[in-house]
């Protein structure tokens, strides 16, 4: 066993032990559970942004060409914007999603079998490069915005309806606050996602001197950048909130998993990666 | 050196607010004047008055009868005869003395079940006993305990997490909405006591502004002078709303004075922003289908009471549970009263040693393994229990001469907090209940 697979082991372990945490903390409502499970998935994160760092740096080509990278990093994303949120929002509550499904993607990483294909030096570019970081943040940012959207949609019914809000609904934050990570991830996350695909195109531009080739992937992408689009638009010039941007940002994070789960490995794409 | 421990007292369930308004101790020094005044009939006092309660802890030696002697000191204190007391006081002995303290601090005996302003009164009335030196051996220890037992069952009991006033409700519910008040501004229509009762909350859990409209102005006037608002006529009420996010209605108008078609423009104005409003009015003042509007949230009197008899029923079930909590406690504490006589101490003293000696025996001889011979086994515990109790000889014999002594039990303390007789945690503040430069 290498020493990027034992840490990876370790990471899963860690993770493991935090979504316990997280999920202690919410059903018995006590901070010092939800506290240790934000520890041990810092651990978790620290350790692995290092074994992706060892990815990348033992083998690049081998890294940037593989379905595990990309999944790893997903779920690593994930992360650094719970963390983010954690201490700008203090939204701690979206660790219980966020340590979770990281564990799950992580998970499904090692279940990819990649083919290790050597890199064209063009993948090195800067344009590649922008288009993998800002579309993973991206996604990640989406991944916080549904989990906050479908608290917000349970949580409002409840509150709509007079329902009592004890147990678990007293430990949610408040309607605002989840409104804010909806807020956040829209303000930030589509920027990031329109930069992401400008570069992609750009770069299938210089190295296949096609900037768009009706690619499924492609096709999908520009379908969630125009629901993304929309829901930026909504928010910013109309002043949406509440319901039915969360609604939306369920939808957009919902197509861009499929899209990464479905086109990536079922579908011959050049995107593939099996 | 066995004592008694007495509680006289009298509470909203005993007397009327006429009565406890004349047998308020407000004259407190008075009263300990005479009650000090005793003699040895008194060792330790301590008085807890509030509105709702008056609560006299007193410390005897045992048969010294003091219950009528005490009652005359209160009444004089208060100006009055012992007879006028007498029907409304109830007086508690011994452990059902600790087990009403206890139940006192953690909210059981309160008004509002779990309400916890209590325990801050205890804690003033228990400081000011320390001050004046009325407050030792027993005192002390049951104070702290009965901190302790209040925490306790704050923490392992749901008695103090739900609303249970309508008021109160509807802060916990626009906390719910809103999160921080901070940014936020209400507005309060109408001027009834339950609405600027609603907006005390509010402007207490720290909303920025508060502003006021009202049919006859110079009573929004005077109202938002209250809360540092401004007052509007009631004209101005719709052009306002979308300046404001939590909206108290209590007006007596028969007609509601806010529909849904005003409110959708409302929203737009203010950019779909939620708005929170609580229609405490009969009739209602606001149109019900306002609720079903995106970001609109509405509670009327009825909602507000359901949550409100809801918490309540869940706190008499959580009252069960505290219960055991401080009947359990009390028979701790009844143990550690037993305990000040000098007989319990000896015993629980070496047998301590003593099984710090086997358990440090067992560890040594796991140790040297299987083949140590058996002689040398029987050297060693016979070397170890000698020490033991050698060692707790000289305490032991300092310990009887004291216990001759009036202050005696202070040192039968003093050794089983030394020696941890009790197995309880020392709490912080421990040192606090010695007065510098007091007897104690």
């Amino acid at each position: 066993m290498g020493f990027a697979e034992l840490i990876l082991y370790f990471v899963l372990a860690l993770y493991l032990v935090g979504s316990g945490g997280h999920i202690c903390g919410i059903l018995t409502r006590k901070e010092r559970p939800r506290a240790l499970g934000g520890v041990v998935s810092g651990a978790g994160f620290a350790l692995h942004g290092l074994s992706l760092g060892i990815m990348l740096a033992q083998t690049p080509s081998l890294a940037l060409a593989s379905g595990e990278f990309y999944l790893s990093l997903f779920s690593w994303s994930l992360l650094l914007v719970l963390f983010i949120l954690w201490v700008k929002l203090k939204l701690s509550f979206l660790g219980l999603i966020a340590t979770p499904l990281a564990l799950v993607i992580l998970l499904g990483s090692q279940a990819v079998t990649a083919a290790r294909l050597p890199l064209p030096p063009a993948l090195a570019g800067l344009f590649f490069g922008l288009h993998i970081g800002t579309l993973f943040a991206s996604m990640g940012l989406m991944a916080m915005a549904c989990a906050a959207g479908i608290a917000y949609l349970k949580l409002e019914k409840r509150i709509k309806s007079k329902e009592k809000l004890t147990g678990v609904w007293a430990s949610l934050p408040s309607l605002d606050k989840l409104d804010a990570a909806n807020r956040l991830a829209v303000t930030v996350g589509f920027p990031l996602y329109t930069i992401g695909l400008v570069s992609g195109f750009l770069w299938a531009g210089i190295t296949w001197k096609h900037f768009f080739s009706w690619d499924p992937k492609e096709v999908a992408a520009v379908f969630v950048w125009l629901l993304f689009a929309y829901l930026f638009h909504q928010r910013m010039a109309l002043g949406w909130r509440g319901r039915k941007t969360a609604w939306l940002a369920i939808w957009v994070f919902g197509l861009c998993l499929a899209s990464m789960l479905g086109i990536n490995f079922f579908v011959k794409t050049h995107h593939s990666f099996a | 050196m066995q004592h008694d421990i007495h509680l006289f007292g009298l509470n909203h369930r005993t007397a009327g607010v006429e009565v406890r308004e004349c047998f308020a101790l407000s004259d407190q020094e008075r009263f300990e004047e005479c009650v000090l005044s005793l003699g040895r009939a008194v060792d330790e006092v301590m008085v807890l008055s509030t509105c709702n309660r008056v609560e006299i802890l007193v410390v005897s030696p045992r048969g010294s009868g003091v219950s009528e002697k005490v009652l005359e000191c209160w009444a004089r204190a208060s100006g009055r005869h012992s007879p006028d007391l007498a029907p409304h006081v109830y007086e508690h002995r011994g452990l059902e003395a600790v087990e009403h303290l206890f139940q006192v601090a953690s909210g059981l005996d309160s008004m509002v079940l779990g309400e916890p302003q209590i325990l801050g009164q205890l804690k003033q009335a228990y400081k000011a006993s320390v001050d004046r030196g009325q407050a030792k051996v027993v005192v002390n220890r049951l104070l702290h305990k009965t901190f302790s037992v209040a925490k306790r069952v704050r923490t392992e009991t749901g008695i103090g997490t739900s609303a249970v006033s309508i008021s109160y409700a509807a802060v916990e519910l626009a906390k719910r909405i809103f999160g921080d008040m901070a940014d936020k501004k209400a507005m309060l229509i109408g001027a009834g006591e339950m609405a600027e009762l609603a907006a005390t909350h509010l402007v207490g859990a720290g909303v920025r502004s508060l502003c006021v409209v009202n049919r006859t102005l110079s009573r929004a006037e005077e109202l938002a002078k209250r809360f540092k608002g401004k007052a509007y006529a009631f004209a101005e009420l719709i052009d306002r709303l979308p300046e404001v996010d939590i909206v108290i209605t209590s007006t007596g108008s028969t007609e509601p004075i806010i529909r849904a078609r005003d409110i959708k423009d409302v929203l737009k104005k203010r950019k779909y922003r939620p708005m929170f409003f609580i229609d405490i009015a009969v009739p209602r003042d606001i149109d019900p289908d306002i609720n079903s509007l995106d970001n609109i949230y509405l509670y009327d009197i009825d909602d507000l009471k359901e949550v409100v008899e809801e918490n309540k029923a869940q706190r008499q079930t959580e009252a069960e549970k505290a219960r055991e909590i401080v009947k359990s406690e009390s028979i701790k504490f009844g143990h550690w009263l037993d305990s000040l006589d000098l007989q319990p101490t000896i015993v629980d003293l070496l047998s301590r040693g003593e099984a710090l000696a086997r358990k440090e025996l067992k560890r040594t001889l796991k140790r040297l393994g299987p083949d140590c011979p058996d002689e040398v086994r029987l050297a060693m515990e016979t070397l170890a229990l000698a020490v033991a109790r050698k060692l707790h000889h000289d305490p032991l014999v300092f310990l009887k001469r004291r216990a001759q002594e009036e202050s005696g039990e202070r040192f039968l303390d003093l050794a089983r907090r030394m020696f941890n007789l009790d197995q309880d945690t020392v709490p912080p503040d421990a040192h606090q209940d010695r007065k510098p430069g007091s007897e104690d």
